[in-house]
Protein backbone atom coordinates (compact mmCIF):
# COMPACT_ATOMS: atom_id res chain seq x y z
CA UNK A 1 0.00 0.00 0.00
CA UNK A 2 2.62 2.55 1.19
CA UNK A 3 6.22 1.95 0.12
CA UNK A 4 9.40 4.40 0.82
CA UNK A 5 12.15 3.07 -1.01
CA UNK A 6 15.82 4.59 0.25
CA UNK A 7 13.50 8.37 0.53
CA UNK A 8 15.49 11.21 1.59
CA UNK A 9 14.33 14.87 1.59
CA UNK A 10 16.47 17.59 1.79
CA UNK A 11 14.86 21.00 2.57
CA UNK A 12 16.32 24.32 0.73
CA UNK A 13 17.99 25.63 3.77
CA UNK A 14 20.22 21.93 3.73
CA UNK A 15 18.76 20.63 6.55
CA UNK A 16 17.96 16.73 6.17
CA UNK A 17 14.91 15.53 7.60
CA UNK A 18 14.62 12.14 6.19
CA UNK A 19 17.97 10.09 5.38
CA UNK A 20 17.46 6.76 3.03
CA UNK A 21 14.50 5.83 4.94
CA UNK A 22 12.86 2.49 3.85
CA UNK A 23 9.51 1.66 4.86
CA UNK A 24 6.79 -0.62 3.83
CA UNK A 25 3.23 -0.76 4.86
CA UNK A 26 0.50 -3.24 3.59
CA UNK A 27 -2.77 -2.92 3.03
CA UNK A 28 -5.26 -2.53 6.30
CA UNK A 29 -2.25 -2.33 8.62
CA UNK A 30 -2.75 -0.09 11.82
CA UNK A 31 0.83 1.70 12.18
CA UNK A 32 1.69 3.95 14.79
CA UNK A 33 4.90 6.10 14.13
CA UNK A 34 6.61 8.10 17.12
CA UNK A 35 9.68 10.13 16.90
CA UNK A 36 10.51 13.14 18.89
CA UNK A 37 9.95 16.40 17.13
CA UNK A 38 11.79 17.22 13.95
CA UNK A 39 12.41 13.62 14.14
CA UNK A 40 10.98 13.39 10.51
CA UNK A 41 7.20 11.99 10.87
CA UNK A 42 5.99 15.64 9.60
CA UNK A 43 7.80 15.32 6.63
CA UNK A 44 6.65 11.82 6.01
CA UNK A 45 3.09 12.85 6.14
CA UNK A 46 3.55 16.01 3.74
CA UNK A 47 5.80 13.47 1.23
CA UNK A 48 2.61 11.41 1.27
CA UNK A 49 0.60 14.04 0.76
CA UNK A 50 2.77 15.35 -1.44
CA UNK A 51 2.79 18.74 0.38
CA UNK A 52 6.57 18.76 -0.06
CA UNK A 53 8.55 16.51 -2.77
CA UNK A 54 11.01 14.10 -2.34
CA UNK A 55 14.99 15.09 -3.20
CA UNK A 56 15.90 11.23 -4.07
CA UNK A 57 14.37 7.32 -3.77
CA UNK A 58 11.39 6.34 -4.35
CA UNK A 59 7.92 6.49 -2.79
CA UNK A 60 4.76 4.61 -4.23
CA UNK A 61 1.21 4.89 -2.57
CA UNK A 62 -1.18 2.98 -3.99
CA UNK A 63 0.27 1.36 -6.70
CA UNK A 64 0.89 5.00 -8.22
CA UNK A 65 5.04 5.94 -8.61
CA UNK A 66 5.52 9.23 -6.94
CA UNK A 67 8.22 10.39 -9.37
CA UNK A 68 5.34 9.94 -12.46
CA UNK A 69 2.57 12.50 -11.22
CA UNK A 70 2.56 16.16 -11.72
CA UNK A 71 0.84 19.17 -10.18
CA UNK A 72 -2.14 18.55 -11.93
CA UNK A 73 -2.44 15.01 -10.18
CA UNK A 74 -1.79 16.72 -6.45
CA UNK A 75 -5.77 17.31 -5.76
CA UNK A 76 -5.89 13.66 -6.76
CA UNK A 77 -3.38 12.18 -4.96
CA UNK A 78 -4.84 13.88 -1.99
CA UNK A 79 -8.51 12.51 -2.54
CA UNK A 80 -7.18 9.06 -2.36
CA UNK A 81 -5.87 9.73 1.42
CA UNK A 82 -7.91 10.70 4.25
CA UNK A 83 -5.53 13.00 6.11
CA UNK A 84 -6.86 14.45 10.06
CA UNK A 85 -4.61 16.98 12.18
CA UNK A 86 -4.51 17.66 15.59
CA UNK A 87 -6.10 20.98 14.99
CA UNK A 88 -8.70 19.28 13.29
CA UNK A 89 -8.71 22.18 10.41
CA UNK A 90 -12.52 22.92 10.03
CA UNK A 91 -13.76 25.69 8.32
CA UNK A 92 -15.52 27.70 11.31
CA UNK A 93 -18.35 28.99 9.21
CA UNK A 94 -19.78 25.94 8.24
CA UNK A 95 -22.16 23.44 9.67
CA UNK A 96 -20.94 19.99 10.71
CA UNK A 97 -22.89 18.54 7.85
CA UNK A 98 -21.59 21.25 5.52
CA UNK A 99 -17.69 20.59 6.91
CA UNK A 100 -18.13 17.20 5.54
CA UNK A 101 -19.86 17.96 2.74
CA UNK A 102 -16.84 20.06 1.36
CA UNK A 103 -14.42 17.52 0.69
CA UNK A 104 -17.19 15.97 -1.54
CA UNK A 105 -17.90 19.07 -3.25
CA UNK A 106 -14.58 20.29 -4.29
CA UNK A 107 -14.12 16.26 -5.92
CA UNK A 108 -17.03 17.26 -8.20
CA UNK A 109 -20.06 15.10 -6.47
CA UNK A 110 -23.47 15.54 -7.07
CA UNK A 111 -25.97 17.07 -4.56
CA UNK A 112 -27.81 13.63 -4.70
CA UNK A 113 -24.47 11.72 -3.93
CA UNK A 114 -23.79 14.25 -1.14
CA UNK A 115 -27.06 14.44 0.82
CA UNK A 116 -27.04 10.70 0.98
CA UNK A 117 -23.29 9.73 2.30
CA UNK A 118 -22.95 13.14 4.64
CA UNK A 119 -25.96 11.52 7.05
CA UNK A 120 -24.38 8.05 6.75
CA UNK A 121 -20.50 9.19 7.83
CA UNK A 122 -21.64 11.34 9.89
CA UNK A 123 -23.33 8.01 12.10
CA UNK A 124 -20.48 5.80 11.50
CA UNK A 125 -18.15 8.48 13.70
CA UNK A 126 -20.87 9.38 15.97
CA UNK A 127 -22.36 12.26 15.00
CA UNK A 128 -25.83 12.05 13.45
CA UNK A 129 -26.87 14.44 15.87
CA UNK A 130 -25.15 16.98 15.12
CA UNK A 131 -25.05 17.75 11.41
CA UNK A 132 -26.64 21.19 12.02
CA UNK A 133 -24.43 22.14 14.96
CA UNK A 134 -21.22 24.49 14.11
CA UNK A 135 -17.75 23.37 15.08
CA UNK A 136 -18.12 25.77 17.90
CA UNK A 137 -20.67 24.27 19.70
CA UNK A 138 -18.86 20.89 19.51
CA UNK A 139 -16.57 19.34 22.05
CA UNK A 140 -12.66 18.83 20.99
CA UNK A 141 -13.53 15.36 20.21
CA UNK A 142 -16.65 15.90 18.54
CA UNK A 143 -14.45 18.43 16.16
CA UNK A 144 -12.31 15.46 15.75
CA UNK A 145 -14.82 12.86 14.83
CA UNK A 146 -16.35 15.40 12.37
CA UNK A 147 -12.54 16.09 11.11
CA UNK A 148 -12.24 12.20 10.59
CA UNK A 149 -15.88 11.62 8.92
CA UNK A 150 -14.58 14.64 6.54
CA UNK A 151 -11.29 13.02 5.61
CA UNK A 152 -13.38 9.38 4.90
CA UNK A 153 -16.68 10.77 3.16
CA UNK A 154 -14.93 9.63 0.25
CA UNK A 155 -13.49 6.29 0.80
CA UNK A 156 -9.95 6.67 0.78
CA UNK A 157 -7.65 3.79 0.76
CA UNK A 158 -5.19 5.54 3.21
CA UNK A 159 -6.22 7.56 6.45
CA UNK A 160 -3.24 9.58 8.14
CA UNK A 161 -4.16 10.61 11.77
CA UNK A 162 -1.43 13.00 12.78
CA UNK A 163 -1.52 14.00 16.98
CA UNK A 164 -4.91 13.09 16.65
CA UNK A 165 -5.42 13.08 20.08
CA UNK A 166 -2.82 15.65 21.21
CA UNK A 167 -5.65 18.04 21.86
CA UNK A 168 -8.16 16.17 23.69
CA UNK A 169 -8.57 14.47 27.11
CA UNK A 170 -7.61 11.05 27.88
CA UNK A 171 -11.52 10.05 27.75
CA UNK A 172 -12.22 11.99 24.11
CA UNK A 173 -8.48 10.44 22.94
CA UNK A 174 -9.50 6.63 23.53
CA UNK A 175 -12.39 7.62 22.08
CA UNK A 176 -10.90 9.16 18.78
CA UNK A 177 -8.02 5.61 18.78
CA UNK A 178 -11.25 3.23 19.03
CA UNK A 179 -12.86 5.06 16.12
CA UNK A 180 -9.28 4.37 14.23
CA UNK A 181 -9.31 0.40 15.17
CA UNK A 182 -13.20 0.51 13.84
CA UNK A 183 -12.13 2.14 10.71
CA UNK A 184 -9.14 -0.16 10.43
CA UNK A 185 -11.55 -2.90 10.75
CA UNK A 186 -13.46 -1.88 7.77
CA UNK A 187 -9.92 -2.04 5.70
CA UNK A 188 -8.86 1.34 5.51
CA UNK A 189 -5.01 1.39 5.80
CA UNK A 190 -4.30 3.94 8.93
CA UNK A 191 -1.36 5.82 9.68
CA UNK A 192 -1.45 7.20 12.78
CA UNK A 193 1.55 9.52 14.63
CA UNK A 194 1.28 10.45 18.36
CA UNK A 195 3.11 11.15 21.35
CA UNK A 196 0.71 9.21 23.76
CA UNK A 197 2.86 6.70 25.29
CA UNK A 198 -0.35 4.79 27.00
CA UNK A 199 -2.04 4.93 23.96
CA UNK A 200 1.02 3.37 21.62
CA UNK A 201 1.40 0.80 24.69
CA UNK A 202 -2.07 -0.13 24.47
CA UNK A 203 -2.48 -0.52 20.63
CA UNK A 204 0.08 -3.62 20.55
CA UNK A 205 0.10 -2.78 16.60
CA UNK A 206 2.99 -1.96 14.29
CA UNK A 207 5.04 0.79 16.00
CA UNK A 208 7.51 2.21 13.68
CA UNK A 209 10.06 4.65 15.76
CA UNK A 210 11.76 7.25 13.71
CA UNK A 211 15.19 9.16 14.36
CA UNK A 212 16.72 11.96 12.85
CA UNK A 213 15.25 10.81 9.39
CA UNK A 214 15.85 7.34 9.94
CA UNK A 215 13.67 4.36 11.28
CA UNK A 216 15.41 2.78 14.70
CA UNK A 217 12.91 0.10 15.11
CA UNK A 218 9.88 -1.44 13.49
CA UNK A 219 8.30 -3.80 15.70
CA UNK A 220 4.85 -5.59 15.14
CA UNK A 221 3.57 -5.48 17.89
CA UNK A 222 5.83 -2.26 19.61
CA UNK A 223 5.69 -0.33 22.68
CA UNK A 224 6.74 3.59 23.01
CA UNK A 225 10.22 3.74 23.86
CA UNK A 226 11.35 7.54 23.64
CA UNK A 227 12.16 9.41 26.56
CA UNK A 228 9.17 11.72 27.69
CA UNK A 229 6.23 10.32 25.96
CA UNK A 230 2.85 11.13 27.98
CA UNK B 1 -20.82 22.46 -14.84
CA UNK B 2 -21.49 21.24 -11.17
CA UNK B 3 -18.31 22.52 -10.36
CA UNK B 4 -18.42 26.01 -12.36
CA UNK B 5 -21.36 26.56 -10.33
CA UNK B 6 -19.84 25.73 -7.10
CA UNK B 7 -16.83 28.11 -8.02
CA UNK B 8 -19.87 31.01 -9.05
CA UNK B 9 -21.75 30.22 -5.81
CA UNK B 10 -18.21 30.27 -3.55
CA UNK B 11 -17.27 34.13 -4.84
CA UNK B 12 -20.77 35.11 -4.51
CA UNK B 13 -20.79 34.45 -0.81
CA UNK B 14 -17.34 35.67 -0.51
CA UNK B 15 -18.63 38.77 -2.11
CA UNK B 16 -21.26 38.78 0.44
CA UNK B 17 -19.26 37.89 3.44
CA UNK B 18 -16.78 41.12 2.42
CA UNK B 19 -19.53 43.60 1.97
CA UNK B 20 -17.83 46.62 3.16
CA UNK B 21 -14.27 46.10 0.88
CA UNK B 22 -16.76 44.57 -1.53
CA UNK B 23 -18.30 47.96 -1.54
CA UNK B 24 -15.53 49.75 -1.85
CA UNK B 25 -13.88 47.67 -4.51
CA UNK B 26 -17.51 48.06 -6.85
CA UNK B 27 -17.01 51.89 -5.57
CA UNK B 28 -13.77 52.76 -7.63
CA UNK B 29 -14.46 50.51 -10.41
CA UNK B 30 -17.80 52.64 -10.85
CA UNK B 31 -15.54 55.71 -10.62
CA UNK B 32 -13.29 54.38 -12.98
CA UNK B 33 -15.79 52.74 -15.58
CA UNK B 34 -18.10 55.87 -15.19
CA UNK B 35 -14.88 57.91 -16.23
CA UNK B 36 -14.37 55.48 -19.41
CA UNK B 37 -18.25 55.71 -20.49
CA UNK B 38 -17.54 59.89 -20.29
CA UNK B 39 -14.32 59.82 -21.85
CA UNK B 40 -16.10 57.49 -24.75
CA UNK B 41 -19.05 59.77 -25.09
CA UNK B 42 -17.47 63.16 -24.87
CA UNK B 43 -14.95 61.72 -27.48
CA UNK B 44 -17.80 60.72 -29.21
CA UNK B 45 -19.49 64.12 -29.56
CA UNK B 46 -16.31 66.47 -30.07
CA UNK B 47 -15.27 64.17 -32.67
CA UNK B 48 -18.64 64.38 -34.54
CA UNK B 49 -19.25 68.38 -33.40
CA UNK B 50 -15.58 68.96 -34.80
CA UNK B 51 -16.70 66.89 -38.35
CA UNK B 52 -19.74 69.27 -38.52
CA UNK B 53 -17.76 71.91 -37.89
CA UNK B 54 -14.57 71.06 -40.51
CA UNK B 55 -16.75 69.85 -43.35
CA UNK B 56 -17.50 73.60 -44.20
CA UNK B 57 -14.08 74.64 -43.97
CA UNK B 58 -12.49 75.07 -47.80
CA UNK B 59 -9.46 76.44 -48.83
CA UNK B 60 -10.46 78.81 -52.19
CA UNK B 61 -7.74 79.60 -55.12
CA UNK B 62 -8.48 82.30 -57.27
CA UNK B 63 -6.93 81.95 -60.65
CA UNK B 64 -6.51 84.97 -63.11
CA UNK B 65 -8.46 85.04 -66.18
CA UNK B 66 -6.06 84.01 -68.56
CA UNK B 67 -6.12 80.73 -67.66
CA UNK B 68 -6.70 78.27 -70.51
CA UNK B 69 -8.82 75.00 -70.09
CA UNK B 70 -5.84 72.90 -70.22
CA UNK B 71 -3.81 74.45 -67.69
CA UNK B 72 -6.81 74.53 -65.46
CA UNK B 73 -7.30 70.22 -65.92
CA UNK B 74 -3.75 70.21 -65.07
CA UNK B 75 -3.76 72.60 -62.18
CA UNK B 76 -6.96 70.26 -60.75
CA UNK B 77 -5.15 67.35 -60.95
CA UNK B 78 -2.51 68.43 -59.14
CA UNK B 79 -4.55 69.47 -56.59
CA UNK B 80 -6.40 66.48 -56.49
CA UNK B 81 -3.55 64.27 -56.05
CA UNK B 82 -2.73 65.44 -52.57
CA UNK B 83 -3.30 63.00 -50.54
CA UNK B 84 -4.92 65.75 -48.24
CA UNK B 85 -7.85 66.37 -50.67
CA UNK B 86 -11.05 65.21 -50.63
CA UNK B 87 -12.13 67.04 -53.39
CA UNK B 88 -11.86 69.64 -55.99
CA UNK B 89 -14.58 71.47 -57.64
CA UNK B 90 -13.65 74.62 -59.77
CA UNK B 91 -16.18 77.24 -59.50
CA UNK B 92 -16.33 79.78 -63.03
CA UNK B 93 -15.92 83.48 -63.32
CA UNK B 94 -19.97 83.33 -64.15
CA UNK B 95 -21.13 81.05 -60.90
CA UNK B 96 -19.12 83.08 -58.84
CA UNK B 97 -20.87 86.31 -60.30
CA UNK B 98 -24.47 84.16 -59.56
CA UNK B 99 -23.48 83.15 -56.24
CA UNK B 100 -22.25 86.66 -55.54
CA UNK B 101 -25.71 88.12 -56.87
CA UNK B 102 -27.36 85.85 -54.93
CA UNK B 103 -25.97 86.21 -51.63
CA UNK B 104 -26.58 90.09 -52.26
CA UNK B 105 -29.86 89.90 -53.71
CA UNK B 106 -31.52 92.28 -51.29
CA UNK B 107 -28.57 95.20 -51.52
CA UNK B 108 -29.87 97.29 -54.35
CA UNK B 109 -26.38 99.10 -54.31
CA UNK B 110 -24.27 96.10 -54.44
CA UNK B 111 -26.49 94.98 -57.41
CA UNK B 112 -26.15 98.03 -58.99
CA UNK B 113 -22.66 98.49 -59.00
CA UNK B 114 -22.07 95.00 -60.23
CA UNK B 115 -23.97 96.41 -63.59
CA UNK B 116 -21.58 99.11 -63.99
CA UNK B 117 -18.08 96.96 -63.18
CA UNK B 118 -18.91 94.10 -65.15
CA UNK B 119 -17.99 91.04 -63.41
CA UNK B 120 -14.95 92.01 -61.24
CA UNK B 121 -14.98 88.18 -59.93
CA UNK B 122 -12.24 85.16 -60.33
CA UNK B 123 -12.85 81.92 -61.20
CA UNK B 124 -11.56 79.27 -58.35
CA UNK B 125 -11.38 76.22 -57.14
CA UNK B 126 -13.32 75.05 -53.99
CA UNK B 127 -11.22 72.37 -52.15
CA UNK B 128 -12.33 70.31 -49.52
CA UNK B 129 -9.14 69.05 -46.84
CA UNK B 130 -9.38 65.73 -45.48
CA UNK B 131 -7.71 67.07 -42.52
CA UNK B 132 -8.72 70.53 -41.78
CA UNK B 133 -5.97 70.88 -39.48
CA UNK B 134 -3.20 71.12 -42.45
CA UNK B 135 -4.60 73.02 -44.72
CA UNK B 136 -0.97 74.26 -45.89
CA UNK B 137 0.02 71.39 -48.16
CA UNK B 138 -2.76 72.79 -50.29
CA UNK B 139 -1.48 75.75 -50.40
CA UNK B 140 1.75 75.13 -51.43
CA UNK B 141 0.84 73.30 -54.45
CA UNK B 142 -1.08 76.71 -55.26
CA UNK B 143 2.34 78.29 -54.71
CA UNK B 144 4.58 76.32 -56.87
CA UNK B 145 5.89 77.65 -59.86
CA UNK B 146 3.43 76.13 -62.51
CA UNK B 147 0.46 77.29 -61.01
CA UNK B 148 1.76 80.12 -59.17
CA UNK B 149 1.47 82.46 -62.40
CA UNK B 150 -2.12 81.32 -63.15
CA UNK B 151 -3.31 82.55 -59.54
CA UNK B 152 -5.26 85.88 -59.37
CA UNK B 153 -2.23 88.44 -58.08
CA UNK B 154 -5.07 90.34 -55.92
CA UNK B 155 -6.79 87.60 -54.09
CA UNK B 156 -4.51 85.01 -52.48
CA UNK B 157 -5.72 81.51 -51.69
CA UNK B 158 -8.05 81.61 -48.49
CA UNK B 159 -9.65 79.94 -46.16
CA UNK B 160 -13.95 80.13 -46.34
CA UNK B 161 -15.57 82.23 -43.78
CA UNK B 162 -13.27 84.05 -41.21
CA UNK B 163 -13.72 81.27 -38.87
CA UNK B 164 -10.50 79.49 -39.54
CA UNK B 165 -8.90 80.72 -36.35
CA UNK B 166 -11.78 80.19 -34.14
CA UNK B 167 -12.27 76.74 -35.67
CA UNK B 168 -8.66 75.50 -34.92
CA UNK B 169 -9.38 76.77 -31.49
CA UNK B 170 -12.31 74.34 -31.09
CA UNK B 171 -9.80 71.71 -32.60
CA UNK B 172 -7.24 72.39 -29.90
CA UNK B 173 -9.47 72.73 -27.12
CA UNK B 174 -11.72 69.34 -28.23
CA UNK B 175 -8.20 67.17 -28.74
CA UNK B 176 -6.72 68.58 -25.33
CA UNK B 177 -10.45 67.14 -23.67
CA UNK B 178 -9.72 64.29 -25.95
CA UNK B 179 -6.19 63.38 -24.51
CA UNK B 180 -7.50 64.28 -21.02
CA UNK B 181 -10.66 61.67 -21.05
CA UNK B 182 -7.85 58.86 -22.28
CA UNK B 183 -5.25 60.08 -19.66
CA UNK B 184 -8.16 60.50 -16.68
CA UNK B 185 -9.24 56.69 -17.86
CA UNK B 186 -5.70 55.02 -18.08
CA UNK B 187 -4.80 56.40 -14.21
CA UNK B 188 -8.46 55.15 -13.02
CA UNK B 189 -7.75 52.18 -14.30
CA UNK B 190 -4.57 51.68 -12.85
CA UNK B 191 -5.99 52.94 -9.46
CA UNK B 192 -8.70 50.55 -9.62
CA UNK B 193 -6.54 47.90 -10.28
CA UNK B 194 -4.20 48.42 -7.45
CA UNK B 195 -7.44 48.57 -5.11
CA UNK B 196 -8.97 45.81 -6.51
CA UNK B 197 -5.14 43.79 -6.29
CA UNK B 198 -5.35 45.01 -2.36
CA UNK B 199 -8.88 43.86 -1.59
CA UNK B 200 -7.63 39.96 -3.31
CA UNK B 201 -5.31 40.02 -1.54
CA UNK B 202 -6.99 40.85 1.96
CA UNK B 203 -9.21 38.11 0.88
CA UNK B 204 -7.02 35.90 0.81
CA UNK B 205 -5.41 36.05 3.54
CA UNK B 206 -8.63 36.35 5.86
CA UNK B 207 -9.27 32.98 3.87
CA UNK B 208 -6.13 31.27 4.27
CA UNK B 209 -7.50 28.23 6.76
CA UNK B 210 -10.18 27.74 4.30
CA UNK B 211 -8.04 27.49 1.44
CA UNK B 212 -5.62 24.85 3.43
CA UNK B 213 -8.10 22.91 3.67
CA UNK B 214 -9.59 23.18 0.34
CA UNK B 215 -5.90 22.02 -0.57
CA UNK B 216 -6.19 19.22 2.07
CA UNK B 217 -9.22 17.88 0.58
CA UNK B 218 -7.89 17.87 -2.68
CA UNK B 219 -9.34 21.00 -4.44
CA UNK B 220 -7.73 21.42 -7.51
CA UNK B 221 -6.47 24.73 -8.22
CA UNK B 222 -8.67 26.63 -10.42
CA UNK B 223 -11.39 25.27 -7.61
CA UNK B 224 -9.56 27.45 -5.02
CA UNK B 225 -8.67 30.30 -7.32
CA UNK B 226 -11.61 30.43 -9.44
CA UNK B 227 -14.21 31.94 -6.46
CA UNK B 228 -11.65 35.04 -6.06
CA UNK B 229 -11.43 35.82 -9.60
CA UNK B 230 -15.47 35.50 -9.69
CA UNK B 231 -15.18 38.10 -6.45
CA UNK B 232 -13.01 40.71 -8.61
CA UNK B 233 -15.26 39.82 -11.79
CA UNK B 234 -18.54 40.59 -10.07
CA UNK B 235 -17.36 44.39 -8.38
CA UNK B 236 -16.87 44.88 -12.81
CA UNK B 237 -20.27 43.60 -13.45
CA UNK B 238 -21.95 45.37 -10.62
CA UNK B 239 -19.74 48.76 -11.63
CA UNK B 240 -20.22 48.45 -15.10
CA UNK B 241 -24.32 48.24 -14.97
CA UNK B 242 -24.08 51.40 -12.50
CA UNK B 243 -21.50 53.80 -14.82
CA UNK B 244 -24.08 52.63 -17.48
CA UNK B 245 -26.91 53.97 -15.84
CA UNK B 246 -25.70 56.90 -14.16
CA UNK B 247 -23.49 57.91 -17.58
CA UNK B 248 -26.73 57.13 -19.95
CA UNK B 249 -29.12 59.65 -17.42
CA UNK B 250 -26.25 62.11 -17.28
CA UNK B 251 -26.39 62.32 -20.81
CA UNK B 252 -29.97 62.79 -21.31
CA UNK B 253 -30.45 64.95 -18.68
CA UNK B 254 -27.57 67.25 -20.17
CA UNK B 255 -27.68 66.47 -23.61
CA UNK B 256 -30.47 69.24 -24.04
CA UNK B 257 -28.22 71.91 -22.50
CA UNK B 258 -25.07 71.20 -24.14
CA UNK B 259 -26.67 70.12 -27.76
CA UNK B 260 -26.15 73.84 -28.50
CA UNK B 261 -22.50 73.89 -27.87
CA UNK B 262 -21.69 70.28 -28.80
CA UNK B 263 -23.37 67.19 -30.75
CA UNK B 264 -24.73 65.17 -28.30
CA UNK B 265 -27.33 63.76 -30.23
CA UNK B 266 -25.44 61.07 -32.52
CA UNK B 267 -23.84 59.78 -29.67
CA UNK B 268 -27.61 59.37 -27.81
CA UNK B 269 -28.37 57.55 -31.04
CA UNK B 270 -25.33 55.35 -30.60
CA UNK B 271 -26.64 54.62 -27.26
CA UNK B 272 -30.14 53.70 -28.54
CA UNK B 273 -29.01 51.66 -32.06
CA UNK B 274 -25.91 49.05 -29.85
CA UNK B 275 -27.45 48.95 -26.32
CA UNK B 276 -25.96 45.10 -26.21
CA UNK B 277 -22.96 46.57 -27.58
CA UNK B 278 -22.27 49.49 -25.29
CA UNK B 279 -23.24 47.11 -22.50
CA UNK B 280 -20.81 44.35 -23.71
CA UNK B 281 -18.17 46.65 -24.12
CA UNK B 282 -18.74 47.99 -20.23
CA UNK B 283 -18.98 44.72 -19.09
CA UNK B 284 -15.55 43.18 -20.80
CA UNK B 285 -13.89 46.21 -19.30
CA UNK B 286 -15.34 45.68 -15.76
CA UNK B 287 -14.33 42.04 -15.71
CA UNK B 288 -11.13 42.05 -17.46
CA UNK B 289 -9.74 44.35 -14.94
CA UNK B 290 -11.52 42.72 -12.14
CA UNK B 291 -10.02 39.57 -13.11
CA UNK B 292 -6.89 40.89 -14.19
CA UNK B 293 -6.23 42.66 -10.67
CA UNK B 294 -7.18 39.76 -8.95
CA UNK B 295 -5.24 36.99 -10.66
CA UNK B 296 -2.15 39.42 -10.48
CA UNK B 297 -2.74 39.38 -6.56
CA UNK B 298 -3.21 35.41 -6.39
CA UNK B 299 0.06 35.00 -8.71
CA UNK B 300 1.86 36.74 -5.16
CA UNK B 301 -0.10 35.62 -2.27
CA UNK B 302 -1.98 32.28 -3.37
CA UNK B 303 1.02 29.64 -3.41
CA UNK B 304 -0.96 26.06 -4.19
Amino acid sequence: MILFDRVTKVYPNQMVALSGLNLHIQPKEFVTIVGASGAGKSTLIKLLTREEVHTSGKIIVGGLDYDTITSRDVPLVRRRIGVVFQDFKLLQGRRVGENVAFALEVSGARNREIKRSVPKMLQLVGLASKEQAFPSELSGGERQRVAIARALIRQPKILIADEPTGNLDPKNAWEIIELLLKINRFGTTVLLTTHNKEIVNALKRRVITINRGRIIKDEEQGRYTLEGGK
Amino acid sequence: MLQLWRVLHAGTRNFMRNAWLSTAATAVMTITLTIVVISFISNSALTSTIKGVTDKIDVSIYLNDNVTSAQLTQFQQALQNDSNVKSVSYRSKDQALAIYKAENKNNETVLQGLQFAGNPLPASFQIQAKNPKNLQSIVAIANQPPYQSMLDPTAPPSYSGQNKDTINRIVRVADFFKSGGLIASIVFVIISTLIIFNTIRMAIFTRREEIEIMKLVGATKWFIRGPFIFEAALYGIIAAFIALAFSYSLLLGGGPKLSSYIDVQSTIMFFRSYPALVILGELVIGICIGAFSSMMAMSRYLKL
